[in-house]
């Protein structure tokens, strides 16, 4: 869906929404109550019923494509929330991030936001190596000691309020995982398969950790692993932010990257990557042949999902003598409904007790770059998400996206809560022996 | 055209982030969940206490503007659509619980509560709230008294009607009116509380309400019937009544409805079957054994295709739920679902089946049907598509045809979705001419400017009333 179609109502011609996805909106609004930033505001418009409506009427040409949708497509977290709730099968949030592309054709930002936009979508995510690279100078930063000096000197009370968040939010770096995984890892015990690994941009630039445990359990489960050292980002920011071309260049490249390898499955760790995966059926359509598309389709598995379908061998796994809640992250339980799988390997984890949130699906408020984009509402649905991970007191909260693990490890240390954050696969990690 | 020192007034007096004039925010107030209906107000505004509602009142008059109540916009007869445009009145930031009165089994209420939230927030000290419309999650007890919404349970605990005990209403000369109170009998007088509920915002404008609790059920119990031909769902219906058992909830959904919600909530309803009710006894335990004892004698004898009972409450809770998704799940079929809300003396239920069925046929339509089959109540959905004119007369025609026939058997145009825009021509046919003038006379008793709601339930000027003579009123059922 979503191609280059003839124009509709006040649409430009390219990326446009289809009629029939406003259209199937019947506005019942059992999806009002699943949407974070109706929750926020309490406005029609910032729900997801309004937003579909805003859209059918620039459709109906009852609007023009206003700053204010515009401003509505980008204040929408695309949680998936509403698509979830949606008896009807309405997909709000992918309307949104059609709208996002419009809002670049109709109302493009100053020249200097413009060039920097493209800069980072066009230039450094679709490189690795220069995506690498360009983390240098903040592990110097670290590992010289300068971030110290900055947090203490309270420089950055100074630049704008994102700034100081993402400082904040900075894990510690180690080295990108990319050039040192090895392309092939065997697979331990007895032999069950073969499964490309997904490596993500965020995984192996922030959280190399991970996905290093990641592989690990999977050699460890049988399978060997291969990891084709060209892999692309996957298209997922470029979405995010409304440049479908570039996502689209992305995904043909990573499809018949991974195409061409002998692999029973592709397996990702990365939650956003996962459902971006999923969706390059949608956004390929016309661009690669159908049965191409469909084949790559049926391989993409969450690691989560993965090792539930194909069974966790428990043989051998220490215990973990922790209480354990889990964060589903958006784009794994609304945008892939995986809800079951993750809470499956963890009660199977010996040693872990699985205590449930409140509102476990409810959005941490990282989504991208919304939680620095809106800062203060990020911090409010932020909140709501710690208040419900420490009423359970458990000792680790548990997620499976790393733009989740970000926030709420950033959120867990400002808010002085005893909880470690910790992705699944780092837990599934540590019951795993060497 | 409201002029800009008005909304520099509301801003005053309402906060500036609680007045909304853009565009945006206007085309996103023109509808409900009725299709086809579309009209922008020209301001809006999102009082937080009454007396927010009170100034916004109080500015609308002096304006001249058309004021239109307006809660989650979940109606499904159009009667939060302003089609005088003026002013709409947002009342969800009014949703505080305000008191839950253990000892007088009471809750008080501001008229922006969402159902669900007061249900869950009653349940936690031990007490019952039956009314439970579909929209439960999202509509609030201000809506559902305005509607007068029905639910599930209606078939034994009744609807939002049954139990609203006081109201707080702002009423059009700008006065604050209660009307009822906490005590259990009261006879003071005209009901302003029982002519205010169901009154669709054409009255007044509710912005507190009190509703009385109950003890819960001790025990429930839930079946799913399976049948092969819908008639005969509606026959089981008809005997499970007439062996005078009152299950607290009856539903039916025919195939097109169970494929619908099977294509959404995956939990392996039978896609082949003609029609499947949902039944749920509840009571004291040794009632629910009795009374589920006889239900199933009944569906056994009428040769139910199958009989399930619900493993526990979690299941229940499961089927409950995958019925009020139905009418969502159906718009999966087509852009346009228009819904009916007939409803008919229990008895009639079978023939009423048949009827829907002979007039599909007739009409060459795709139609769903299902509903509140225990209390007559059936919402046959007519799966269309509002582009195409000719399929949308087909559609009035069969509505025309249903209704005739509903009424002939002494039924009503509406069990719980109100009258609103949608079937003003339908209450003139039931109630009469001679009615609908009653009707306006007490609307102009409460609203002499004419300025709340107006062109809801009946037109302003009705043309009917003008040139026949007058014909006495029926009885309503």
């Amino acid at each position: 869906m979503y191609r280059t179609k003839e124009k509709l109502g006040n649409f430009t011609a390219e990326d446009a929404p289809q009629y029939e996805d406003v259209l199937q909106c019947m506005r019942c609004g059992f999806c009002l109550p699943t949407c974070p930033t109706f929750a926020l505001t309490g406005r029609e418009r910032s729900s997801p019923r309004g937003r579909v409506a805003l859209a059918r009427a620039v459709a109906e040409q009852k609007l023009e494509f206003t700053e204010a949708v515009k401003e509505e497509a980008f204040f929408c977290l695309d949680c998936r929330a509403c698509t979830t709730a949606c008896p009807s099968g309405v997909r709000a949030g992918e309307v949104m991030e059609v709208c996002r592309s419009q809002s670049h054709q109709q109302l493009p930002p100053p020249h200097l936001g413009k060039s920097f936009r493209a800069f980072i979508l066009q230039r450094m995510l679709p490189d690795p190596d220069l995506l690498e690279k360009s983390m240098l100078p903040a592990r110097l930063y670290q590992r010289l000691g300068i971030q110290w000096l900055v947090r203490h000197s309270k420089a950055l009370k100074l630049g704008p309020a994102w700034m100081e968040k993402v400082e904040g939010m900075l894990p510690q770096l180690a080295a990108p995982l990319r050039p040192q995984l090895p392309e092939l890892i065997p697979a331990r015990g007895e032999k069950r398969g073969k499964v490309g690994f997904f490596l993500g941009c965020v995984m192996t630039l922030l959280y190399p950790g991970v996905s290093r445990q990641s592989v690990r359990v999977l050699a460890h489960q049988g399978f060997d692993v291969l990891t084709p050292q060209a892999t692309r980002c996957c298209g997922a920011p470029h979405l995010s932010e409304g440049d479908r071309q570039t996502a689209r260049e992305l995904a043909l490249f990573n499809l018949e990257l991974f195409l061409r390898q002998d692999v029973d499955y592709i397996v990702t760790d990365c939650a956003g990557c996962g459902a971006s995966l999923k969706e390059y059926e949608e956004i390929l359509e016309g661009l690669a042949e159908h049965d191409r598309l469909a084949a790559f389709r049926a391989k993409i598995r969450d690691v989560s999902e993965f090792l539930a379908e194909v069974g966790l061998r428990t043989a051998g796994l220490t215990a973990v003598a922790k209480t354990v809640t889990y964060h589903e992250p958006c784009h794994l339980c609304h945008a892939q409904g995986i809800s079951r799988q993750p809470r499956e390997l963890l009660r199977r984890i010996p040693g872990v007790e699985l205590r449930e949130m409140a509102e476990a699906s409810w959005c941490c408020g990282s989504a991208a770059t919304w939680g620095l984009k809106f800062s203060a509402a990020s911090q409010q649905v932020l909140d709501r998400k710690l208040n419900n991970v420490s009423q359970t007191g458990a000792d680790i909260l548990v997620t499976a996206n790393p733009g989740c693990q970000l926030q709420l490890a950033w959120g867990v240390r400002q808010a002085g809560l005893k909880q470690e954050v910790l992705h699944l696969m780092e837990l599934l990690g540590a019951a795993t022996p060497e | 055209m409201i002029s800009k020192t008005a909304i520099e007034h509301l801003q005053q007096r309402l906060g500036t982030a609680n007045v909304a004039f853009e565009k945006e925010d206007l085309l996103v107030l023109g509808y409900d969940s009725t299709p086809g209906v579309h009209h922008l107000p020209e301001v809006a505004v999102y009082p937080t206490s009454s007396e927010g509602v009170l100034a916004a009142m109080e500015i609308a008059r002096s304006e001249g503007l058309p004021i239109v109540p307006r809660g989650s916009g979940t109606g499904l007869s159009g009667g939060s659509v302003p089609v005088k445009g003026g002013m709409v009145i947002c009342l969800n930031r009014m949703n505080r619980i305000l008191e839950i009165d253990e000892e007088n089994l009471a809750a008080t209420c501001e008229a922006g509560v969402i159902t669900l939230d007061l249900f869950n927030a009653t349940a936690a000290k031990g007490l019952f709230y039956p009314p439970d419309p579909g929209s439960q999650k999202i509509s609030t007890l201000g809506g559902n008294v305005m509607e007068d919404a029905g639910g599930l349970r209606g078939l034994k605990y009744g609807v939002t009607r049954d139990y609203v005990m006081a109201l707080q209403c702002v009423l059009p000369d700008g006065s604050l009116l209660t009307t009822g109170g906490k005590s259990v009998k009261d006879v003071a007088g005209y009901s302003f509380k029982d002519l205010l509920v169901g009154s669709e915002g054409t009255l007044g404008i509710i912005t507190a309400v009190t509703v009385k609790l109950i003890p819960p059920p001790q025990a429930r119990r839930t079946f799913l019937a399976y049948f092969d031909d819908i008639r005969t769902a509606g026959e089981a219906v008809s005997k499970i009544i007439a062996a005078k058992i009152i299950p607290s909830t009856m539903e039916i959904m025919d195939r097109a409805t169970i494929n619908c919600v099977e294509d959404y909530v995956r939990i392996g309803l039978p896609r082949q079957m003609a029609a499947l009710l949902l039944i749920e006894v509840d009571g004291h335990p040794a009632q629910v054994e009795e009374e589920a004892a006889g239900v199933e004698k009944i569906l056994k004898a009428v040769k139910a295709a199958e009989i399930h009972v619900a493993k526990d409450a979690e299941e229940a809770g499961q089927l409950a739920a995958a019925r009020r998704t139905a009418l969502s799940a159906l718009a999966r079929v087509s852009p346009t679902t228009l819904l009916e809300d007939a409803t008919v003396p229990r008895s009639m239920l079978a023939e009423t089946f048949a009827e829907i069925e002979r007039l599909t046929a007739k009409y060459q339509l795709k139609v769903g049907t299902f509903g509140h089959a225990g209390d007559g109540n059936l919402h046959p959905t007519v799966l269309c598509d509002e582009r195409n004119q000719e399929e949308m007369a087909r559609a009035h025609a069969f509505y025309d045809d249903l209704y005739t026939q509903v009424l002939a058997w002494g039924g009503t145009v509406s069990g719980e979705h109100g009258i609103g825009l949608a079937k003003k021509e339908y209450l003139a046919r039931q109630i009469g001419a001679g009615g609908v003038k009653v009707m306006r006379r007490i609307k102009d008793a409460f609203d002499p400017a004419g300025i709340l709601n107006p062109g809801k339930i009946f037109d302003e000027h009705d043309p009917c009333t003008q040139t026949h003579v007058e014909e006495g009123f029926r009885v309503s059922h």
